[in-house]
């Protein structure tokens, strides 16, 4: 099964490829239209810095630093992490790079953003594979992914309680649905996190409280 | 006019997304064996909701109204598009009547036909609706979900992918507590860091001190003094121990275009 093309290795660098000249052209659409950046407005902010004459120094070496980071970690575990890799190293990062050095073209245009950010996304899955034949292809260990998919499963079955607490300090009503959602939840063997968000969500409506 | 070139440039922007998030996802159900991409958080989130349609659905939701008052405002999505939006989405359509996880979420084929089209749909509908957000649901999403999530990621994740560490033996916890307490200084996270440490330790216990682990700590020694020299933790420590910054290493910085304050 791992040789088809949906597991392969090789097939890698395409879906990489495929996600990052949309997040490129994402880039590219908030350039143009200032809607349409794949990333939180902290990070987005950076850009916006540079593209406002403040400098692109923060904008390009954090993203550089996260795409370095990401693309050692992603390939020893065997998850790459979209959010530092992709959204921000080539998403922010090397768009700060390009537009410090007066090269707009990529970012300007469309189907060249489209282009750039397939390239580039090929060349961290190809430097994926090549970290993993280096590494874990060359010794018997896999460098303890069983134990970091147990941990983030673990820290999955945070994610309910934790709803459930900050609705409870969001409003009381709010509190109190979250609460009767995630019971009900709980009762029906689903995942308490379902029940706790809509529980808020229809009290909300019902009892809302102001956006500050 | 604009109008449909945002929208012809959204449907193409949100398929190559969704395709690429939709297999990604389902690939790290079969790491490591299968390269996936996506992100712990977003496996152990999948993973909580258990492949139950409406739990995947009203988890995506609640991220959605987030990016949507996001894009509104800054006109930023919000990474969250791509971490919990598109796969969460995408599993909610392909669980409806009860099939199980292993033959649609964890099916890259599947997940990527579905992301596709959930691609599509979100980011039109994000890039084209730059108002209209009932305000009710907007305050939920800031107030309820975005301070649950930002728990998860610190303390929560940190604690116990630490706690891992700590439970897979000395050389993991060792390193993992090193890496950790450092990357929380630098990076304010200490998962890469604890991440990194099970790296080496497990690596060290299954294979020794070899060239890989040795390239691998050397690696990830550089990676941290890069990013604190980038992120200006240099100057932030010798100020903070009351010392003045040597002028060399201020004009450093501003050499790199780094400027510090």
């Amino acid at each position: 099964m791992y040789k088809t093309f949906w597991y392969a290795d090789w097939s890698f660098p395409i879906f990489v490829a495929l996600l990052s000249s949309g997040i490129f052209a994402g880039t590219h659409m908030y350039y143009v239209y200032k809607i349409g950046a794949f990333n939180d407005v902290a990070i987005v902010a950076m850009l916006e810095a540079g593209i406002q004459g403040a400098g692109y120094g923060a904008a390009a070496a954090f993203g550089a630093s996260f795409l370095f980071a990401r693309v050692l970690e992603g390939a020893l575990v065997g998850i790459l992490d979209i959010g530092g890799s992709l959204q921000t190293g080539l998403g922010i990062g090397v768009p700060a790079i390009l537009l410090a050095s007066g090269i707009t073209a990529p970012i300007e245009n469309f189907i060249l953003s489209l282009l750039t950010g397939a390239l580039l996304g090929a060349l961290v899955g190809y430097a994926i594979l090549a970290i993993r034949k280096l590494t874990v292809g060359q010794s018997n260990s896999t460098f303890g992914a069983d134990i970091m998919m147990g941990a983030g499963n673990t820290s999955g079955r945070f994610l309910g309680p934790l709803i459930v607490l900050s609705a409870a300090s969001a409003s009381i009503p709010i509190g109190i649905g979250s609460t009767i959602g995630a019971a009900i939840f709980y009762i029906w063997k689903k995942p308490v996190a379902g029940g706790a968000i809509l529980g808020a969500m229809i009290f909300g409506a019902i009892f809302p409280i102001s956006l500050e | 006019m604009e109008m449909i070139e945002v929208a012809i440039k959204s449907i193409i922007i949100g398929a190559f997304v969704g395709v690429g998030v939709g297999a990604g996802a389902a690939r790290m159900f079969h790491a490591p064996k299968a390269q996936g991409m996506g992100a712990f958080r977003t496996l152990g989130e999948l993973n909580a909701c258990a492949g139950d349609a409406a739990s995947h659905f009203s988890f995506g939701l609640g991220f959605f109204f987030n990016a949507w008052a996001s894009s509104v405002g800054a006109g930023a999505f919000t990474q969250d598009v791509d971490h919990r939006i598109i796969p969460n989405w995408a599993a909610a359509v392909l669980m409806r009547k009860g099939k199980r996880p292993e033959d649609t979420l964890h099916n890259p084929k599947k997940m990527a036909i579905s992301g596709g089209i959930i691609g599509i749909i979100v980011v039109a509908f994000l890039n084209l609706t730059a108002s209209a957000i009932p305000e009710s649901l907007q305050a939920i999403a800031v107030h309820v979900l975005v301070p649950a999530a930002n728990l998860l990621i610190d303390p929560i994740m940190p604690v116990i992918f630490w706690l891992a560490a700590l439970d897979a033996g000395k050389r993991s916890g060792f390193w993992g507590t090193i890496f950790g307490g450092a990357a929380h200084l630098i990076m304010g996270n200490a998962v890469p860091g604890v991440v990194l440490g099970i790296l080496i330790g497990k690596g060290v216990d299954d294979s020794g001190w070899t060239k890989v682990t040795k390239t691998l700590l050397i690696s990830v020694i550089v990676l941290f003094i890069l990013s604190a020299f980038f992120r200006g933790f240099d100057i932030q420590l010798l100020e903070s121990m009351n010392m003045a910054p040597p002028e060399w290493l201020l004009d450093f910085h501003k050499l790199l275009g780094l400027e510090v304050k």
